[in-house]
Parts: structure tokens; C-alpha cells; sequence
């Protein structure tokens, strides 16, 4: 028989999987601190969200997004309310892939990644036009400009901007958490409902 | 029954206000955003409740107002339709597009404001107590709690791993590529302690009964809530305008 | 109320095919006493208290373990395979983590445990003041944890498993963190606690052990190498070689017994105060 929604969530959340997601929430919030302490061009304000859907399960990863940018709109942004629904796919969609595996080869970590960004890029345009004329005072303005310029719909405009940055983004996020835990020793991820996302299955029946 | 601007009120104030934002036309929308701004300043319990929240207030007011500008000046030049309303740096203002991007700009602010007004007068724990005592479970509260727990914690480890990797040659200063490896010397460390903290605080929760907790017990303490009038007065005005903007659209 | 503790045989693997964590480990410890389990980094001492509070059973199915536990009338068929709290109250060897982050007070951090359990209500004040006082924290009642130094959490994450009453109480390596005071508090608090609370903590050094516990056992390799009280211990003349601190207090002793030959007049009185004599 499925399983409820309920049971899923509580299933992922198990004892030690409260505290890491607090700490991945956080981590969306921080992890621009190191980026930018490093100059390095990259916000990762995803990384806790991926990180959480490989280790812990999607919809953990889903609750991780969606509460980070709530309290990114309550310190002062409240523009990040409105992409909530994109971090909840980023979420879910990286669960799912983490599921299938896909963490253990980093190939097929490069094709998730940029599946993610096209992903992204659909679910963050109608929002990103309907509510923001595409603007959001960002480099990728000048993007959406020279598409709308070429004759393009609002919302088309958009869209190949997305399709332009944010796959080659989230391939970036997800190289980097592909990274980040392949070396994580197997009794500490144990503990966490998605260890068996990064073990390799046992060959012998 | 009372009647004061409390938690309940401030959450039927935005949903009053982002209706107005679908469904008004621009001008109110605009005096909207004005009394909203005003309100931060004139009503107490909307008031910033930090140092924070105001200089977050003052400083998205002025990101606003650029984004707003560009979001009209974008689909005035863009949007060619209309009479010429002007020009720019040599580009032409259409009266189509001007429309438009006022239009999209007005909406834009009164969401944001909405949100904004409820978040710098609301403390974050009064919301988690309130969503508590919505049936919010022990477990999500806990999150929420611990993520304020850690994000005051955080900047702090971050930047001693920083100085640690620094001090072991990390090249933190060096090319891009280089940096980007620092990155990962940062992160990595950084990552694996809060597993290990995790798995332990997880633990330690547990051997504190925590998951048997039984799921009435209030996870953060809270004062007995009583009715709001001014919630039911918001509520029943948001449903108004939605039923009058929807008869309207059916009546055309 | 304290519970007697008795451990039968126990044996334990993470894996079938791995090596012995535990190996055949026996050991009845009477209500109210105090035992400590010494022993080098790896010997079994936090897998053994893992164990014992439900941790292992439940948090890793594949883990073989054999053996029996009684603790007071209760018997375990096999060891239990969830956490026997707040039968079983187990003080982590980190107290900074045992501290929940979601209280502004140390007052608040006891209450949390108290409404754990379902207790929560008239009575909770009474039992955290008494609580507080037993253990010399009152003072920080209105703290913010977080703000604490390493002894006082240490004494905090304590308050915290013992507002349950549990009937054994495990602490594993309590005194990792603590400067010499902190641990005559903690000393003074575990001498207080005899008679009401069975105790059970871990040490990689022997010299906290010799000084708060009836009974002290030393593991190596998973195995119980020698248990005694003690006097009995110290002057049975054990070779000891990998438990920290054991060829110290055997130069000691010997060093003592050799001027109370020469008739020092300090040493009988020393060695009379180290039961040994």
C-alpha cells in the first residue's frame, strides 16, 4: 500500500535529520558569507536545500527551500516569498534524482544538474514576468533585455534567460554537493533516511 | 472578544492586501503602498521591532524604488504601442508600455510591502508560536527554532574554518580556480561537523524523549489567544472584494 | 528509584562479520551504586552505554548483538531496540549537543524535558527548583544556554536527564571538558546521587573512577579485562598498562607504602585515606 504524504515526511525525519535541516536552512541563508569572502561569483543559496535532498529525502528538502526563503523574506527580502514554488521543485526534483542514484556518478550528477536548471528556469518564469517584468536587479537583466529587444514575448524573454543561467548554476550547486559528499563516511550517513542514495547497491544477490 | 492589531490581523492584512493587488486597479494599488508606508511609521504594532528590521525596512524601500523604475522604464521602451510619451537616453517612452509597467510595478510594491510590513513588526518567535498554536507539529517547530539557533552560530564557524584553512595555506586569494578549491576546503569541514552535531543533537533529542513528546505540548510557551475582531473585519473584506471583482468579471 | 542493572553475556557486533565490538560481557551493578568503566579510545566503553540507553538497537538494525538485560524487575529478551528513556537516562560525552537550542533558559531547557515525558504542569516548578539546587545551578536558572561555560553545561545537560528521574543514569566521559573544579562539583553531585540513582560512566583515565565509584571496571578490546572496588584494584597490583593514568597511581601507591615503611609520618595517613590500608 503507498504510504501518506505524512508517513513519508515522518519517515525522513527521523531524530538527527531535525537538526541538519535546521542547519541546511541556515546554510541557504550563510552560505553567500563564503562566497563572498572568496570573491567567487556564486550565491549557492541552494546548496543546503540539495545537500538535505540527497542526504536526508525530497520532501525534507522541500520543507528545507521553501522555510529558507521565508525567513530570507522575513530578514528583508520579501521579493523571495514568490520563488518559493522554484526551491520546492529544486527540492523535490533533486530528491527524486538523489533516489535514482544519481549522486553516486558524477556524470549523471552533471545531467541532473542541468536538468534542474531547465526546471527551474520553466516554474521561475511565468513568476518572474508575471511579477517582476523580469527584472529583478540582477546581471541577468541585461539577458531578458536583448531577448525582449530581439522581439520576444515578456515571458519567453524570461524564460531563455533562465534557460541561459540556470542550468549552468545549479550544474555548479550540484558538482559541488556531488563533491561534498562522496567522501562522507557510510556510518555517520547511516543515521540520515538517504545514505542509501550515495552506497553503491550490493552486486551479490 | 478584542480588538487590536495582533499576529492574526497582520496575517489578514497581507492576504486583504495582495487581493487588493490582483484585483484594484493601479492608482489604489499606489495609494496602497503610500498608507502601507505610512503605517510603519504611525501604528506601534506595526512598527519595526529591531534595529534590524528597520535598517531591512529602509534599505528594501530603496531596492524597491530602483525596481520599481527600471520595471517601468524596461516596458516603456520595450512595449511599443500608444502615443510617445517621451524619450531617454534616446530611446522612446510608449503610452502602452508605460501603462504596463505601471501597472506591473504597483502590484509588485503592494505584495512586497505587505510582506515586508508583517515581517519587521513581527518578531520571527512570535510567528513560530502563533503557527504552533495553529497545530504546527513539535517537530517543524523545532526547525524553525533550531535554524534561529544556528543562524546566530553559523557566521561565527564559518569564518573560524575560514581563518583555520587560511592559516594551513589555503588559497584564498589566489585565481579563481584556486579559490574554488578553497571553497570546497571551506564547505567540506564545514558540512561534515554538522552532520556529526546533527546525528549527536539528534540523538541527545531523542534520549530526552523528544520524539514521544506528546503532540499537545506546546514546544515554545505562548499567552491564551483570544478572538480578534479586526481579524474577522480583514477576513470579511478580503472575501468581499474577491466576490465583487468575480461578479464583476461575470456580470463583464 | 534506583534500579539494579544486570548485564549477562553480553556480545556485540556492527555487522555480521565484523569483529567483536563487545565480547561476552558480564556485569550486575546493585541499585544505587556507582560504577565506572575505564578503558583506552576504542575499548567498547560508549557502545556499551549506546547500548544499554536503546541507542545501537534502534539506530542500527544491522547490528548483531546476543546477551540479556535486566534493569529492576524489567528483563530484555536480547538487548532493547529502542530507547529506554526515562528509564534510561544517558548524558552525552558532548554536553554542548545535549543542550536542546530551542529554550532561552536553563529553567525552560528542564521544562523541555519534563514536557517530553507528558509530566508537564503543578509539580514542575517544585521538581526543577530541587533539581537546580541539587546540583548547585540555581543561579543559572535564568541563563541563556548557550551562554554557559563547559562545566556548567555540563552540570545543565545533567539537570536536564535527571529532571526524569531516570532509575540508571549513564555518563559517558563526563569530566572530557572540565578543569579541576568542575569536576569536584561533579564529584560532589555523583556522591549525592548514591543511593538514589544507579550510576554508570565511562573514563579513558582512572582517577575520577577511583575517586566518586564503588566498583570500578576496566575494558579493553571490547573485553573485561578485571572489576573490583577500588582499594581492591589499586592494591592487588594489576598490570594495567593501557588504562590511562594506572602505572601513576601504582607508583603512588608503592611510593606511599615504602615511606609508611620508613615511618613517614604523612603517608599511613594518606594511604588510610586511599583505603589502603
Amino acid at each position: 500500500m503507498s504510504k501518506s504524504i505524512r508517513q513519508r515526511i515522518a519517515e525522513e525525519l527521523t531524530g538527527p535529520a531535525l537538526p541538519f535541516v535546521a542547519f541546511c536552512i541556515a546554510l541557504n541563508l550563510t552560505a553567500g558569507q563564503v562566497t563572498a569572502a572568496l570573491k567567487i561569483p556564486l550565491y549557492l543559496d541552494s546548496i543546503g536545500t540539495i545537500l538535505v535532498a540527497v542526504l536526508v529525502g525530497p520532501w525534507a528538502a522541500v520543507l528545507c527551500g521553501s522555510t529558507a526563503n521565508l525567513l530570507a523574506a522575513a530578514f528583508g527580502n520579501p521579493t523571495m516569498m514568490f520563488f518559493i514554488p522554484v526551491v520546492a521543485v529544486i527540492g523535490a526534483f533533486t530528491g527524486v534524482v538523489a533516489k535514482l542514484g544519481w549522486f553516486r556518478k558524477w556524470y549523471l550528477v552533471c545531467l541532473g544538474g542541468i536538468l534542474q536548471g531547465i526546471l527551474a528556469a520553466m516554474v521561475s518564469a511565468p513568476i518572474s514576468a508575471y511579477l517582476f517584468s523580469g527584472v529583478m536587479m540582477a546581471g541577468t537583466d541585461f539577458l531578458v533585455l536583448y531577448f525582449r529587444s530581439l522581439g520576444n514575448t515578456l515571458m519567453n524573454s524570461v524564460l531563455y534567460q533562465g534557460l541561459a543561467s540556470d542550468p549552468a548554476d545549479k550544474l555548479v550547486s550540484y558538482l559541488i554537493v556531488f563533491l561534498l559528499v562522496r567522501n562522507l563516511p557510510q556510518r555517520l550517513l547511516a543515521r540520515l533516511h538517504g545514505a542509501a542514495n550515495l552506497r553503491t547497491p550490493d552486486p551479490t544477490p | 472578544m478584542i480588538l487590536r492589531i495582533d499576529l492574526s490581523a497582520k496575517l489578514a492584512l497581507v492576504g486583504l492586501l495582495w487581493v487588493c493587488a490582483f484585483m484594484l486597479p493601479w492608482a489604489y494599488q499606489a495609494f496602497l503602498c503610500v498608507l502601507v508606508i505610512t503605517a510603519r511609521f504611525a501604528i506601534p504594532q506595526l512598527r519595526p521591532q529591531s534595529e534590524r528590521s528597520s535598517k531591512a525596512f529602509s534599505r528594501f524601500l530603496l531596492y524597491s524604488v530602483a525596481v520599481a523604475t527600471f520595471v517601468i522604464l524596461l516596458n516603456s521602451m520595450l512595449i511599443r504601442g500608444g502615443a510617445t510619451m517621451g524619450s531617454i537616453l534616446g530611446f522612446s517612452l510608449y503610452e502602452e508600455g508605460l501603462f504596463f509597467g505601471v501597472r506591473t510595478a504597483s502590484r509588485l510594491l503592494l505584495l512586497t510591502y505587505a510582506v515586508l510590513l508583517f515581517f519587521v513588526s513581527t518578531p520571527l518567535k512570535e510567528l513560530i508560536r502563533f503557527l504552533q498554536q495553529k497545530g504546527l507539529s513539535p517537530s517543524f517547530t523545532l526547525i524553525l527554532l533550531l535554524t534561529l539557533h544556528f543562524l546566530d552560530h553559523l557566521p561565527a564557524r564559518i569564518h573560524q574554518i575560514f581563518l583555520a584553512q587560511q592559516a594551513r595555506g589555503a588559497p584564498v586569494d589566489a585565481g579563481i580556480v584556486s579559490r574554488s578549491r578553497a571553497l570546497l576546503s571551506i564547505l567540506s569541514p564545514l558540512v561534515l561537523s554538522s552532520i556529526v552535531e546533527s546525528i549527536d543533537r539528534g540523538t541527545a533529542l531523542e534520549l530526552r524523549g523528544f520524539l514521544n513528546r506528546p503532540q499537545d505540548a506546546r514546544l515554545i510557551t505562548q499567552p491564551t489567544a483570544e478572538r480578534n475582531a479586526l481579524t474577522i473585519i480583514l477576513l470579511a473584506g478580503t472575501i468581499i472584494l474577491l466576490l465583487a471583482t468575480l461578479s464583476r468579471w461575470l456580470l463583464g | 528509584m534506583a534500579a539494579r542493572l544486570e548485564i549477562s553475556s553480553l556480545s556485540l557486533r556492527y555487522s555480521q562479520g565484523a569483529p567483536l565490538a563487545i565480547s561476552a560481557l558480564s556485569l550486575t551493578i546493585p541499585e544505587g551504586s556507582c560504577v565506572g568503566i575505564v578503558g583506552p579510545t576504542g575499548a567498547g566503553k560508549t557502545t556499551l552505554l549506546h547500548c544499554l540507553a536503546g541507542i545501537l538497537g534502534k539506530h542500527h538494525p544491522g547490528i548483531v548483538l546476543s546477551g540479556r538485560l535486566q534493569i529492576g524487575d524489567v528483563a530484555y529478551e536480547g538487548f532493547p531496540r529502542d530507547i529506554l528513556f526515562p528509564t534510561v537516562g544517558l548524558v552525552l560525552q558532548d554536553p554542548f549537543v545535549q543542550i536542546s537550542g530551542v529554550r532561552d533558559k536553563v529553567y525552560e531547557e528542564l521544562l523541555f524535558t519534563i514536557e517530553n515525558t507528558g509530566r508537564g504542569g503543578e509539580g514542575s516548578d517544585f521538581l526543577i527548583q530541587s533539581v537546580l539546587r541539587n546540583l548547585g545551578i540555581e543561579h543559572l536558572a535564568n541563563r541563556k544556554p548557550t551562554t554557559l561555560s563547559g562545566g556548567e553545561t555540563q552540570r545543565v545537560a545533567l539537570a536536564s536527564i535527571l529532571i526524569a528521574e531516570p532509575s540508571v543514569l549513564l555518563l559517558d566521559e563526563p569530566i572530557t571538558a572540565l578543569d579541576a573544579t568542575a569536576q569536584a562539583k561533579l564529584r560532589a553531585i555523583l556522591k549525592g546521587l548514591h543511593g538514589k540513582t544507579t550510576v554508570l560512566l565511562t573514563d579513558t583515565q582512572i582517577d575520577f573512577p577511583l575517586s566518586v565509584c564503588d566498583e570500578i571496571v576496566i575494558l579493553d578490546q571490547g573485553k573485561m579485562i578485571v572489576a573490583g572496588k577500588p582499594r581492591q584494584l589499586l592494591s592487588d597490583g594489576h598490570d594495567l598498562a593501557n588504562v590511562g593514568g594506572w602505572k601513576r597511581w601504582g607508583r603512588i601507591t608503592a611510593r606511599l607504602k615504602d615511606l609508611s615503611h620508613e615511618a613517614s609520618r604523612e603517608a599511613p595517613r594518606i594511604l588510610k585515606a586511599l583505603g589502603l590500608r
